[in-house]
């Protein structure tokens, strides 16, 4: 009878102009690991936030152990025993660990908050997961990796029995996924039922029993995952056939057309080297790979390279001409294009339409500008023809306000900018974040096709997929340095995160 | 069919909602006044409602008074809408507004050697060349030191009338009347023959070239946020200062720009109500402009568009007209001030608003032509 | 030496309405709102207390000054939080630009004072009699130097601000309360997924920013007026100021407010310091005084801002 210990049965979730979720049926068995797939923009989150309290479904039920539960809010969820590690971590920057833990759950006396216990029994927790962390450290000055730890204590100490994991891997190094694989097995093995939300077939083959499939917001099916093969499971995610490998020849590098020379920057916060001495070329080319974990400096190294913050010390060159202190007006018309990490924040004003945007590069050139008035006709039909090309679509063309654009054709969007601009150097940080397999096969293409017609690209990935499949060269960056320069050829995925682990480093230059 | 088509294109434009939210917004505002005026005495209130709809209207003394009234609060009015484009918000209006009437005046007194309506043209520059300096600190405050620009504002306020202050009395005080003395009369602003069309009886009002130089404005502020380079460029500063940064944009220069520019716009209108001819004079009082405040109603209002602006100054301005009217029936005039406070608070819930209004618009074109439900859905992802 | 006692008397009047009212915006700045509202929430608490001491003295109740003041105190500061509520409805229930709501407010309030004063009392000044000063108080006042400082010619209300001071720093860090509150103000996501209702806590963010600006109004009008005529002088965005200077953080705003008092008080009394009296700079220049240390303080302290992370966001449960 309650084989299941949560059903989620003919969910339906509806948002203004799109449906999230389409009659959903999701079941999972007590003490499994139970792994939810599906493109970015399936719906997975949305179904999960569904079963946490966070949206109510228009339609279906929701189960425990058989009976019907309602579920408002986070803390029906919680009484019910459902726990979740979001995917972007819920923490308060400048709350303790102990803090961020007990948040919600406090335990007081006349109101006043009791810490001592809460302390005790997340430091046993801890030992006996093998979670260790710092309770009195502030969250913006631990890891990444231990503030998922973080996340995972937050539900072992509301005693959580089902837990969600939402893309836990994303932001980890391969042995850090193993580390929280082994961490799930043992999890389940003390009783917990688990719900792990992902995109990545392999690691759905280390450890989940079962699968359950979700496409463009419908149910597709549910297999064991055992006797299914990693291709029936990509094919019944994307909806058809996958080439998963990028088609690309060997690279031809040409002349240096980009390098940084001990390049520091120095952190607002602490006054340490965020980036530190780093040296590197760039050829006409070659597609050259900054991996590594996030936050281990790469977002101020290309803010320094594309002029968003000043180096500390160090030179930057582009075609021979030193660019370090260059204005950012300047060294974009000097042949550099860059597609930025956050698209929201950098790539876009979102309140501004399609076309307005695509000339937000170059709007004040002659051909769109004169005697300081904008040129519409000639903007419009510029905006029309990058549309065609890139295939970017949106609802009223090139006058769609750019907010209501999907992720992927907003990135779209930012590459059919960068490229057409013709740029010598090309750097693109993180540029398939968040995208379905489309958009990203299809900027893979686009990345390569610049490569061969003689551009160089600094890439930077967080996903090693990505770095193994496109780079012709990779550079490591670890804690603000270039602690490897390898080739791909040589290496496997497993040598790679030991160098972003930062146990592993070779001599670059 | 034909006006179907017609009805639906028009509501469908985001124009036509804002306007809408706004009505509704006016119409809250001013349910508001009646019942405060019902509770303050129940036999007159009616009486009071009607002498504020229609007070601006019943002589064409009382039209000319609407339009000099106008005249300031559109130009602060403009000043706060052009620094919204920028993503700023400029409640210093009332400062930069009584450093440029301070200056106007004395330039008005001191130097009536220049000769003719070049005087007042004179006063005019200079009154923008000051309120675009008032406006200027905040703005470097903001680029550079990170200041929080309400804030830098307020205070400038208050520095900006201390100092007015003491500069009226030592250099322009006509110490008998406790205010400023009265400039050259080739330094107020040309009559064009406007006193000679408004005005009731003998008694002319007091509106002047003023009010066409704050219309001229308002085009021109409109077609340099529109339609041109620097235009584009503040937006996107205002819109997302990051994505500014990336394109290149200078966004602290742009910044520092857009608040002298804005200072500009109230200093010019600090010069247009002191100079009217109308016997107006700066008081050596501790209160802040009223108009700089005012400035901030009219562009809340006019949605932050500048042809907006002019439409809502004009109101505000009739409202206060009507204002005076109603004080016949015994009812303080700061029943205006309630009224439009009210009307901002509910212009603040324009997304509100603007949803009903879309929503009754839609249920309407639901009605009228169901077969086009596509459209809709379309629209509907839109709006989110 | 009296001079010394007469400056940090002074100086305690004008610091401690902007203590309370800083205080009262750190509630609502740290739950999440911005609350640009505070100077018309002053006005209407001290119009409310004002009016309710000068009808109670009209009546000639024999009533104690020092309860009378007490509860025109707790008047001013239910009026403060119902119109705090204004402020909240649109901030928090509407989404609305919380600056917008707040300039709203800060509109209506004088205009409503003044009409209201004219439609009651048919003049727009309310007068009151000052019966509050405590000129000693017993034994504390006769300690040498520290009685004279702080104990001689004060308000009860000074003990009271002191004591919000001492109340809301426990709340704000030793309190469930205080710790789920500022969540709101950082991270409202993170609030919301551990089951923590956001809106109620900003909610009661704005009602203790307005109960306290509403008392921190009357606070403001009893020691250093005789009359209410619709203005607190810019007082609530004073307050801003220090709220900004003073970080967010209660040890920081009391610093904070009291150098803005001195300020105010070295304008308002300089002719009672002889030192100042005899440098003969006119009068309109010592009031810009303030105002000026304002500008200059923020360009020191903006640049590291510690400002709460999702201050003035409307908080939307759908968003992520």
């Amino acid at each position: 009878m309650d084989e299941y210990i949560i059903e989620m049965c003919n969910i339906t979730k509806e948002f203004p102009g799109i449906i999230a979720n389409d009659n959903v049926t999701l079941q999972l068995k007590k003490g499994e690991i139970h792994a939810l797939l599906g493109e970015n923009g399936a719906g997975k989150s949305t179904l999960m936030s569904v079963l946490f309290g966070m949206y109510q479904p228009e339609q279906g039920v929701i189960k425990k152990n058989g009976e019907v539960v309602k579920i408002n809010d986070p803390n029906d969820a919680n009484r019910l025993g459902i726990g979740m590690v979001h995917q972007h971590f819920k923490l308060v920057h400048n709350f303790t660990v102990l803090e961020n833990i007990i948040l919600g759950v406090e335990t007081t006396k006349h109101g006043f908050l009791k810490m001592d216990a809460a302390r005790e029994k997340v430091m046993a927790l801890s030992e006996r997961y093998g979670l260790s962390i710092d309770p009195d450290a502030y969250i913006s000055d631990i890891t990444v990796g231990m503030q998922q730890r973080v996340e995972i204590l937050k539900m072992l100490y509301r005693d959580n029995e089902i837990l969600i994991f939402d893309e836990p891997t994303a932001v980890l190094t391969p042995q850090e996924i193993e580390e929280l694989m082994k961490i799930m097995k043992e999890l389940v093995s003390e009783g917990k039922s688990i719900l792990f939300i992902t995109h990545k077939l392999n690691e759905i083959k280390a450890v989940a029993n079962r699968c359950t499939v979700l496409r463009k917001g419908k149910y597709i099916g549910t297999v064991d995952v055992a006797s299914t093969s990693k291709e029936e499971m990509s094919e019944m995610m994307v909806g058809r056939k996958v080439n998963l490998n990028v088609d690309k020849t060997p690279a031809n590098p040409g002349d240096v057309v980009f390098s940084a020379r001990e390049l520091c920057v120095k952190s607002h916060g602490t006054g340490k080297n965020v980036v530190n001495h780093v040296s590197f070329d760039v050829r006409k080319g070659e597609i050259v790979c900054v991996a590594g974990i996030d936050g281990n400096g790469q977002t101020e190294l290309v803010y320094a390279l594309t002029g968003l913050v000043e180096p500390t010390s160090g030179t930057v060159t582009m075609n021979g001409q030193d660019i370090t202190h260059m204005p950012i007006r300047k060294r974009n018309a000097g042949g550099l294009g860059h597609v930025p990490e956050d698209r929201h924040r950098h790539g876009l004003v979102l309140d501004y339409n399609l076309a307005y945007n695509l000339v937000l590069q170059n709007y004040f050139e002659p051909r769109f500008c004169k005697n300081g008035f904008l040129k519409y006709d000639a903007i419009y039909q510029y905006a029309d023809k990058l549309i065609g090309s890139f295939d970017i679509r949106s609802g009223q063309g090139a006058k769609t306000i750019t907010r209501s654009m999907s992720g992927g054709n907003q990135q779209k969007a930012i590459v059919a900018r960068e490229i057409d601009r013709n740029p010598d150097i090309l750097i693109a940080v993180q540029p398939t974040r968040g995208l379905d397999v489309g958009a990203i096969e299809y900027i893979h293409k686009k990345i390569v096709e610049e490569r061969d017609s003689g551009k160089g690209i600094l890439l930077v990935s967080l996903e090693l997929d990505e770095v193994m499949q496109l780079s012709d060269r990779i550079l490591v960056m670890y804690e603000g340095e270039i602690v490897a320069d390898l080739d791909p050829k040589e290496i496997t995925v497993q040598e790679l995160g030991l160098y972003m682990a930062g146990s592993k480093r070779r001599n670059v230059q | 069919m034909k006006n179907t088509q017609q009805h639906k294109r028009l509501t469908e434009k985001p124009g036509f909602s804002n306007f809408m939210a706004s009505l509704l917004a006016i119409l809250c505002g001013l349910l508001v006044g009646f019942i405060v005026l019902l509770i303050a005495d129940p036999a007159k209130a009616f009486w009071g409602l009607g002498a504020i709809l229609t007070g601006g209207f019943s002589s064409m003394k009382n039209i000319g008074q609407v339009l000099y009234g106008a005249t300031p609060i559109i130009l602060t009015g403009l000043s706060v809408g052009f620094a919204n484009k920028t993503g700023l918000f400029n409640i210093g209006a009332s400062g930069q507004f009584i450093v440029g009437a301070y200056v106007a005046i004395l330039i008005g007194v001191k130097c009536s050697f220049i000769p003719g309506p070049l005087l007042w043209i004179v006063c005019l520059l200079a009154a923008m060349l000051a309120g675009g300096l008032w406006g200027m600190v905040p703005g470097i405050l903001k680029a550079l030191c990170n200041v929080n620009e309400v804030i830098a504002c307020i205070m400038m306020n208050y520095i900006g009338m201390y100092m007015v202050n003491f500069l009226v009395q030592l250099t322009v005080f006509d110490s008998l009347k406790n205010q400023s003395m009265a400039v050259a009369s080739n330094a107020n602003a040309p009559k064009l023959g406007m006193d000679k069309i408004f005005r009731t009886g003998t008694t002319s009002s007091s509106v002047n070239a003023g009010i066409l130089v704050a219309i001229l404005a308002g085009v021109i502020v409109y077609f340099l946020i529109e339609k041109t380079k620097f235009g584009y460029e503040l937006k996107a500063c205002g819109l997302n200062r990051d994505a500014a940064k990336y394109a290149g944009i200078n966004e602290k220069r742009s910044i520092v720009l857009s608040m002298v520019i804005a200072g500009a716009l109230a200093g010019l209108g600090g010069a247009c109500l002191y100079l009217a001819g109308a016997g107006k004079s700066i008081e050596v009082l501790d209160v802040l402009a009223a108009e700089g405040f005012d400035g901030i109603s009219v562009s809340l209002l006019g949605l932050n568009n500048p042809i907006g602006i002019i439409f809502s100054g004009l109101f505000v301005a009739y409202l206060n007209q009507g204002g005076f009217s109603m004080q016949v029936y015994g009812f303080a005039p700061q029943i205006i001030d309630i009224i439009i406070s009210v009307v901002i608070y509910f212009a603040a819930f324009s997304l509100l608003l603007r949803g009903i209004v879309e929503r009754v618009a839609k249920r309407k074109e639901d009605k009228t032509a169901r077969p086009n439900a596509n459209a809709q859905t379309e629209e509907g992802g839109g709006a989110e | 030496m009296n001079t010394w006692y007469f400056l940090v008397q002074q100086t305690m009047f004008f610091s401690i309405p902007l203590l309370i009212v800083a205080l009262g915006g750190m509630f609502s700045e740290r739950s999440g709102i911005v609350n640009i509202a505070l100077e018309g929430i002053m006005i209407m608490g001290a119009f409310s207390g004002i009016l309710f001491i000068n009808v109670m003295q009209s009546l000639r109740i024999g009533i104690q000054p020092q309860l009378l003041l007490l509860i025109a105190c707790l008047i001013a500061a239910a009026v403060g939080v119902i119109v705090s509520m204004a402020h909240a409805y649109a901030a928090i229930n509407m989404k609305a630009d919380q600056v917008i709501s707040g300039t709203a407010i800060n509109m209506f309030a004088p205009a409503f004072a003044i009409f209201a004063a004219r439609m009651i009392r048919s003049v727009q000044q309310i007068p009151f009699n000052n019966t509050f000063r405590i000129k000693s108080v017993p034994v504390l006042g006769d300690i040498p130097v520290i009685g004279p400082m702080f104990f001689r010619n004060t308000y009860i209300t000074t003990y009271l601000g002191f004591l919000i001071l001492i109340v809301s720093a426990i709340v704000l860090y030793k309190t469930r309360f205080g710790l789920r509150m500022r969540s709101c103000g950082e991270h409202p996501q993170a609030a919301d997924s551990v089951g923590i209702n956001v809106y109620k806590m900003r909610y009661a963010g704005v009602a203790i920013s307005g109960a306290l600006a509403g008392m921190g109004g009357l606070i403001f009008i009893v020691p250093t007026s005789t009359n209410f005529n619709a203005s607190v002088a810019g007082y609530g965005f004073l307050a801003l100021a220090v709220l900004i200077f003073g970080q967010w953080r209660p040890s920081r705003i009391l610093f904070a407010a009291f150098f803005f008092g001195l300020m105010k008080t070295i304008a308002s009394a300089y002719s009672g310091i002889p030192f100042l009296a005899n440098l003969g700079i006119p009068n309109d220049i010592y009031k810009m005084i303030p105002y000026i240390a304002t500008l200059i303080v923020l360009a020191f302290t903006s640049k590291n801002s510690m400002a709460p992370r999702a201050e003035g966001i409307p908080y939307d449960k759908g968003s992520r």
